[in-house]
């Protein structure tokens, strides 16, 4: 066996990617030694600041991307609309923040929405809805909820899991309503479903939602300031430093322990192997395509409240998603799409390339900096990478598709 | 003995057919541009505003169906070419007045040098004064929306050169990508001096963008050039791109050359549709071009036929008569109204539900889907006649024209993904109740598989027992040896 890899990898080549890494470590030390010596204002703290903001923005693209990754393992469908789906859970956190309580008919329609989340949820460890413990969730969960929404102002915390059940149940309408009918057709249509799908949540989010930017700045510990110094540099920011990363850190173990861990996990796994060899070993492919779509939305919604909280605001929901959707998109490909490592990969690259690129070559007196063009490092990197790796940097052979 | 075979009434070739069907395709251009003139005689101006946004925007659809349709690759990032387009004829047709405004303007990005660029000075430059006059301007701008097709050309070229190697769905998010690099890099200061970032310039002239004759002209131009194109063998060629890559390659068909000219001569159409679109709205702005222009042109080509030009004109008319006479949806209705909308789409709904499973003789025809959508109806009909708190206050349906055009998107892949007319083209024969009930004989005999003398017809089995005595007769020695063989 080690004699086989070795005759297909000579050893330099399997010290490629660290070469690789080393070298770009090297390049990017040198260019911040360099950037130091040239202004003052390029010390420790410049590039730090540049570090943890790479790291959030890599964290939120990542709760996106796995909503690609894992749908695209299966059905082989760029999810147009996940981009939108992030929208929705972001501003559902926003509503169930601020507005709570509601009236009591909104209060009722809200609860069977959630619900029935909590049910899809609950049935993923059950196996049926019909189990009786599904049910009992169900009917304790609507009169629970009903008097929440109605009687109390949500908690940050309660609006994030509200907003991922709520969200979780969008994504498997979508799911149910656009794209079941559409199994057996060419991926083309398929492709320009989603996209209508994707058109259709933008416009009625500025329809039903708001047609402007709206600030979000919820009463929780999160956004306390936090300063510290680093070499003599004061850096000012708050605990979502910490926060955004270990959120993600721990919904990316969740879900890799789910699917791992657990039967319909396995019947994930089997379904991206071969859809069609799994059904007729008696795996419901339907059925896990549906949970792909609800766990993608959960993780989306989670991001979308994130990125709430990171930037403080929300744009307007016809432009919010689309970005952020696509870029991640980007990440799953840069990663390896059908792979959940590879995807989170994939994201760290992009958030970095936005703000630690931007960082390391900046606005000087003889420089205009290439803030500008940021938001199209993205599609650089993916149509680099699509024509030079198609397979992405965790390829899809080495790594575990979903 | 060989046999002739008589052209029957179904045979596509016939050529009394063929010279009867150019000469009605003629007499209905003829009736066309009589209706057109008098359209534009009696018409409102909005009428003529919306067929001429037809005919821009069948310049765009037609293009991007000859990439959609024809060659089988979906492309998103026609928004991006036409804004090349767009932006070239919009700075080489700005007019002196508006030049000046913005040289003066303290917040233009633009240079003295980026606004010298003009039509008039550079046929200045070639000694043609002639033809810089006001009443040579049609000549400017046919140079300017010719020189604004090149440039997005040599982009679709630069573009589709690198990215036409990837499969399906890579491919559409790569061109996605494109278009958006594109929008996003025309307003940065790479391009802001041509530009003028994202305040973009007014004042281009819009004689010819609002003119019937013009926007019809380059529609009728378009619709020439593809059609023909797709009825070559460069056509051809991109169909069998279209139905099997491999089978083509396999055939001799140089397949990434088919493909970036096809990318190249969509894109070049596509840059002229940008440059009319432009005058039809007499400024440049960036928001003109945003990936909403690529959806409805999406919508145009799925709602119509993916490869039938007629079809996607079809599609284009719907669209546009959404886009231009789909106000009244939003406007501010009271909310009682709203409800009743509500209510009669969710029965209408129910009701397409109920003949579509007829039509398709799903049983039951009550599906339970549509018991919920009554249900709604009902809801939603007894909440506006009988809560009096509802009905107070007005909404307004911001946004409902893109809401309905991406669920008719939606219905349409999910019911009929070949569109109104799949990939039949309009034939005069579907008027003159000639229904092909199958096969020419000359198909027949081409086809290996009808040939076989079961199911043939009088001329098909006679051929095939013809093929089958010659081969016979050549073959005789060489059958004991293949027997012996066995």
């Amino acid at each position: 066996m080690t004699l086989l890899r070795s005759t297909r990898n000579p050893t330099w080549r399997r010290f490629l990617p660290l070469l690789v890494i080393l070298g770009l470590v090297a390049l990017v030390v040198w260019r911040m030694l360099y950037l130091g010596s040239v202004g003052e204002r390029f010390n420790a703290g410049f590039f730090l600041r540049a570090f943890i903001d790479s790291v959030k923005l890599g964290s939120l693209y990542a709760l996106i991307a796995l909503g690609y990754t894992m749908v695209y393992g299966i059905i082989r469908l760029i999810n147009f609309a996940h981009g939108e789906v992030f929208m929705v859970g972001a501003f559902t956190t926003y509503f169930l923040f601020t507005i709570t309580p509601y009236a009591l008919p909104a209060a009722i329609v809200m609860a069977i929405i959630l619900t029935f989340g909590l049910m899809r949820v609950v049935e993923l460890f059950r196996g049926s809805m019909r189990d009786p413990i599904v049910l009992g969730v169900g009917a304790i969960g609507v009169v629970v909820l009903t008097v929440a929404l109605s009687a109390f102002t949500w908690p940050f915390w309660a609006a994030i899991v509200g907003s991922m059940l709520a969200t979780g149940v969008l994504g498997l309408s979508i799911d149910r309503v656009a794209y079941v009918p559409l199994r057996s057709a060419p991926r083309n249509s398929l492709l320009i479903t989603a996209i209508a799908v994707s058109f259709f949540l933008q416009n009625v989010g500025l329809l039903a939602f708001t047609n402007r930017q709206t600030p979000f700045r919820p009463d929780t510990p999160l956004t306390t300031p936090l300063a510290f110094e680093v070499g003599g540099a004061p850096v000012l920011t708050n605990w979502l430093l910490v926060a955004i990363p270990v959120v993600t850190l721990v919904l990316v173990i969740a879900l890799t322990s789910f699917v791992t861990r657990t039967r319909l996990g396995k019947a994930m796994r089997a379904s991206a192997q071969d859809a069609e060899v799994a059904q007729m070993m008696g795996v419901s492919v339907n059925k896990v395509i549906a949970t792909t779509f609800l766990l993608g939305s959960m993780l989306a919604a989670a991001g979308g409240a994130m990125w709430g909280l990171n930037f403080g605001s929300l744009n307007q929901p016809a432009i919010m998603g689309i970005l952020p959707g696509i870029k991640a998109f980007a990440a799953a490909v840069i990663g390896g799409i059908g792979s959940l490592p590879g995807a989170v990969i994939g994201a760290m690259i992009i958030g970095f390339s936005e703000n630690f690129l931007t960082a390391l070559f900046p606005r000087t007196p003889t420089f205009l900096g290439i803030t500008e063009f940021k938001d199209t490092f993205a599609f650089v990197l993916l149509i680099l990478v699509l024509l030079i790796r198609p397979s992405g940097i965790v390829g899809e052979d080495l790594s575990e598709k979903v | 003995m060989a046999r002739i075979v008589t052209p029957t009434a179904f045979d596509a070739i016939d050529p009394k057919k063929r010279v009867r069907n150019v000469a009605l395709t003629f007499l209905a251009v003829g009736v066309g541009v009589l209706v057109l003139y008098l359209l534009e005689g009696i018409g409102s101006t909005k009428l003529v505003q919306a067929l001429a946004l037809f005919a821009i925007w069948g310049v765009a659809t037609v293009s991007l169906n000859l990439i959609n349709g024809t060659l089988g690759i979906l492309s998103l990032g026609h928004h991006g070419f036409m804004l090349i387009g767009g932006y070239t004829t919009g700075l080489l047709m700005l007019d002196e007045a508006a030049r000046q405004r913005i040289l003066t303007s303290a917040r233009s990005t633009m240079t003295e040098e980026t606004l010298a660029l003009s039509v008039s000075n550079l046929l200045r430059g070639f000694g043609l004064e002639a033809l810089t006059t006001p009443e040579t301007l049609w000549v400017r701008f046919l140079i300017a929306i010719f020189l604004g097709g090149l440039l997005a050309a040599f982009a679709g070229l630069l573009v589709g050169t690198p990215s036409l190697r990837l499969r399906g769905d890579y491919l559409a998010i790569v061109t996605f990508g494109f278009g958006e690099i594109i929008r996003l890099t025309a307003s940065t200061r790479l391009f802001s001096a041509y530009t003028n970032g994202a305040l973009g310039f007014p004042g281009v002239t819009s004689e010819f963008g609002k003119s019937i004759w013009w926007t019809f002209g380059a529609l009728a131009f378009t619709v020439f050039v593809i059609s023909k194109l797709k009825y070559s063998s460069y056509g051809r060629a991109m169909q069998a791109i279209r139905e099997d890559e491999i089978a083509a390659q396999a055939m001799g068909v140089n397949v990434a050359y088919h493909k970036v000219l096809g990318f190249v001569i969509s894109a070049f159409f596509a840059g002229v549709a940008g440059g009319l679109w432009v005058s039809w709205l007499g400024g440049v702005r960036l928001d003109f071009f945003l990936f909403q222009l690529t959806f409805f042109f999406l919508v145009a080509i799925s709602a119509g036929g993916t490869g039938s030009i007629t079809g996607v004109l079809l599609g284009t008319a719907v669209v546009v008569f959404v886009r231009q006479y789909g106000d009244p949806l939003e406007e501010s209705y009271s909310i009682q109204t709203w409800l009743y909308i509500a209510s009669a789409t969710l029965a209408l709904a129910a009701a397409g539900a109920v003949l579509f499973r007829t039509l398709r003789r799903l049983r039951p025809r009550l599906h339970w889907g549509s018991w919920v959508l009554v249900g709604g109806a009902a809801a939603a009909a007894l909440v506006a006649a009988v809560d009096p708190a509802v009905i107070e206050g007005t909404f307004r349906g911001f946004g409902m024209r893109a809401i309905f055009l991406s669920v008719l998107l939606i219905v349409i892949m999910v019911f009929r993904p070949d569109g109104m007319l799949g990939r039949t083209e309009f034939s005069w024969s579907w008027f003159l109740r000639e229904q092909r009930t199958g096969p020419t004989d000359e198909e027949r005999t081409q086809d290996a598989w009808l040939s076989n003398p079961a199911f043939g017809s009088e001329a098909g089995r006679a051929a095939a027992r013809e093929q089958e005595l010659a081969e016979d007769d050549t073959d005789a020695p060489e059958g004991s040896d293949d027997e012996g063989r066995r």
